[in-house]
């Protein structure tokens, strides 16, 4: 994370090829619902460690219902949750806290923290009355992990957005997970910002082996930057797999109600809305 | 990444960094920045909350020594040491100590518990419904209180603020309006700015029936209650002291002991803390039920001490920062020295008059506050 950034790489070919070996993160069946309202219906997907699942959808499609259902933050109605062989809904909450973090899409509250004490956050799962030595090296780890070591003592809210989500990132990884869990991270965020955060939160995912799942708006942006997407409709998932067998222009269309065209770049598919106003361009 | 150089209002901003495009000087100039206070973020905390303890000490020495009695520090001590050593001593001797022990220490012990419980519970209650302007106050617990006070002046045994009668009266109606607040936020999982108008709601409709105590009283009547409604700590006894103080001290220490879990529901908001492993509908019966009874019992023996519970959190986060760990204690020492220094102005300044710690503490705490608030170097709000 140095300035002046260089274009983010292509992300690595999804990889289909991870070995058996290696746990995966599995869900299966999943239901949520409020009240009455279904929201998500016997839904099943797959992680893999070391990669980037994008959920793409429209809005009220359920992306979101998934990310926080996965950390318990809603109640599945039905489904299992399971990595490798451990059910993480079976875990007592502090424990969960410790195996999945969840990055929410805004921080809310009038008081603000420093940079330290709002990553120190990540750390209530495993401080028990007070911070330790290893729970402040942790928090140092992931601010300098993030490139916020400089910021330490300045207040959240004296920050840029892109800064801000960046604190937040180095919150969630201050608690040791093994999944991360992201509810739009760049809905807040400027082009430039976008690309940085979905670029660390990429490279965060292969070079520490997490299981990333990340509810995320831009078609494009995520075709860059995940291994894998699925693509959400009305509490199911259409369609799943690498972006560029996803996107298909009549999958969009029916999924979207608009239609787009699809050109491939480098192996990277990338969508164009088809705006009816270009019929009636000034002349 | 490092250049991203904007704050939200501007006004404590790295300028330079941004506009000469130099991206890795950004924090350093940030640090560098003359305009900013960059010490107050830095400074060892645990050294804060000895210098407020000590500060907390001066002051109650000096609350114990000063009065119209004319009692020197000396006369204070010599007073303790042979109350505690029961070695006898003359008349006027005894005099001095009846009015150490009897009548200051009392008061200063009633004074420093009323103002370190109104703090925290205000600490508390603003990190939970994370709104700034929340205090015990704008729940409409003291009006809860002060119209339990006002039923036992009209139609109960009134023998004076602090008797049973109406301590139990102002106490039964403050727990009612909080039981009111408390169920509505159980049952309805009612979100902060509903329970922040409810308990509006609540302060008028209380303001009201006391009102309309104060149409059908008889003179007398009326000046006591209007009197119960300046809160004061006049007339505080040692039972009085051991009945505030006891469960000042123990909701105290068990919400420093949640201070790791207010933390995540203030900052993180509830969602969130969920993640982090935090009971989030626990933690907020808890501490919202410790706060609320906290002002409920101060209240219901003082009257109303409306200001502390709103600015003395205020003090302390600009002083030693939000986290709740090192928050609590230090907006309990810093609301007790902000009482205990009001009632001690207010009864030496107009000498012999005594003014009433809840009109003092307003016209010491208004000025600091708006001062605080209109010179902090940032926007906390």
């Amino acid at each position: 994370m140095t300035a002046p950034q260089p274009p983010p790489p292509l992300p690595a070919q999804p990889s289909s090829l991870s070995p058996t070996s290696v746990p995966t993160l599995e869900i299966r069946g999943a239901h949520f619902a409020y009240g009455r309202r279904t929201v998500l219906d016997d839904l099943d997907l797959t992680v893999h460690r070391g990669t980037v699942v994008g959920l793409l959808g429209p809005n009220g499609s359920g992306k979101s219902t998934l990310i926080r259902g996965i950390c318990r933050i809603h109640r599945p109605k039905a489904g299992t949750f399971m990595l490798g062989d451990v059910d993480l809904h079976r875990l007592p909450p502090r424990e969960l806290a410790r195996t999945a973090a969840y990055v929410p899409q805004g921080s809310p509250g009038p008081f603000s923290l420093t940079v330290t004490e709002a990553v120190m956050l990540g750390r209530t799962p495993h401080v028990r009355l007070r911070p330790s030595r290893e729970d402040e090296r942790h928090v140092r780890e992931a601010m300098e992990l993030l490139d916020l070591a400089a910021l330490a003592d300045w207040y959240v809210d004296e920050l840029s957005g892109g800064q801000a989500q960046r604190v937040v990132i180095a919150r969630a990884l201050a608690q040791q997970p093994q999944v991360l869990l992201l509810d739009e991270p760049t809905s807040a965020l400027d082009l430039r910002h976008q690309v940085e955060t979905l670029h660390l939160v990429h490279t965060l995912a292969v070079e520490r082996d997490l299981y990333v799942l990340m509810a995320i708006h831009d078609l494009n942006l995520a075709a860059r930057f995940c291994h894998q997407v699925a693509l959400l409709h009305d509490g199911r998932i259409v369609t799943a797999g690498a972006p560029a067998g996803v996107y298909r222009a009549d999958l969009l269309e029916q999924v979207y109600g608009l239609p787009v065209e699809i050109d491939i770049r480098a192996g990277v598919p990338e969508v164009r809305p088809c705006l009816p106003a270009r019929r009636v361009a000034p002349s | 990444m490092t250049s991203s150089g904007t704050t939200h209002d501007g006004a404590v901003d790295a300028g330079a960094a941004e506009s000469s495009g130099t991206a890795e000087s950004y924090g350093e100039a940030g640090r560098g920045d003359p305009f900013r206070l960059a010490g107050r973020r830095n400074r060892p905390k645990i050294a804060i909350l000895a210098a407020a303890a000590l500060l907390l000490a001066a002051t109650s020495v000096t609350a114990v020594a000063v009065g119209a009695s004319g009692i020197s520090l000396r006369d204070v001590g010599w007073a303790l040491w042979t109350r505690a050593l029961g070695i006898t001593i003359s008349t006027d001797e005894l005099a001095t100590q009846t009015v150490v022990w009897e009548l200051r220490l009392p008061r200063v012990g009633l004074a420093v518990a009323a103002g370190a419980g109104l703090a925290v519970a205000g600490v508390v209650l603003q990190g939970l419904l994370r709104n700034p302007m929340v205090s015990p106050f704008t729940l409409g617990i003291s009006s809860a209180a002060a119209f339990g006070a006002s039923l036992t002046i009209l139609f109960g045994d009134s023998s004076g603020r602090g008797s049973v009668g109406m301590v139990a009266s102002a106490l039964g109606m403050a727990l009612l309006c909080a039981g009111l607040l408390l169920g509505l936020s159980w049952l309805r999982q009612a979100s902060p700015v509903t329970l922040i108008l409810v308990g509006t709601a609540l302060t008028y409709l209380f303001q009201a029936l006391t009102s309309t105590m104060q149409y059908i009283a008889s003179e007398n009547q009326l000046s006591e209650i209007v009197r119960w409604s300046f809160g004061s700590v006049n007339a505080a006894t040692w039972a009085q002291v051991a009945a505030v103080g006891i469960p000042v001290l123990v909701a105290t220490a068990l919400l420093i002991g949640q201070a790791g879990n207010l933390n995540a529901i203030a900052f993180a908001g509830d969602d969130a803390a969920r993640s982090l492993g935090v009971h989030v509908p626990r933690t907020r019966l808890i501490c919202s039920l410790l706060a609320v009874m906290l002002a409920a019992v101060i209240v219901s023996f003082t009257g109303v001490i409306g200001f502390v519970g709103l600015v003395a959190p205020h003090i302390a986060r600009l002083l030693i920062g939000a986290d709740h760990r090192f928050l609590l204690p230090f907006a309990a020492v810093a609301g007790a020295v902000l009482v205990l220094a009001a009632d001690t102005a207010g009864r030496t300044l107009f000498s012999p008059a005594v003014i009433p710690v809840g009109i003092v503490v307003a016209f010491l705490g208004a000025p600091l506050f708006i001062n605080l608030i209109l010179t902090r170097r940032r926007q906390f709000l």
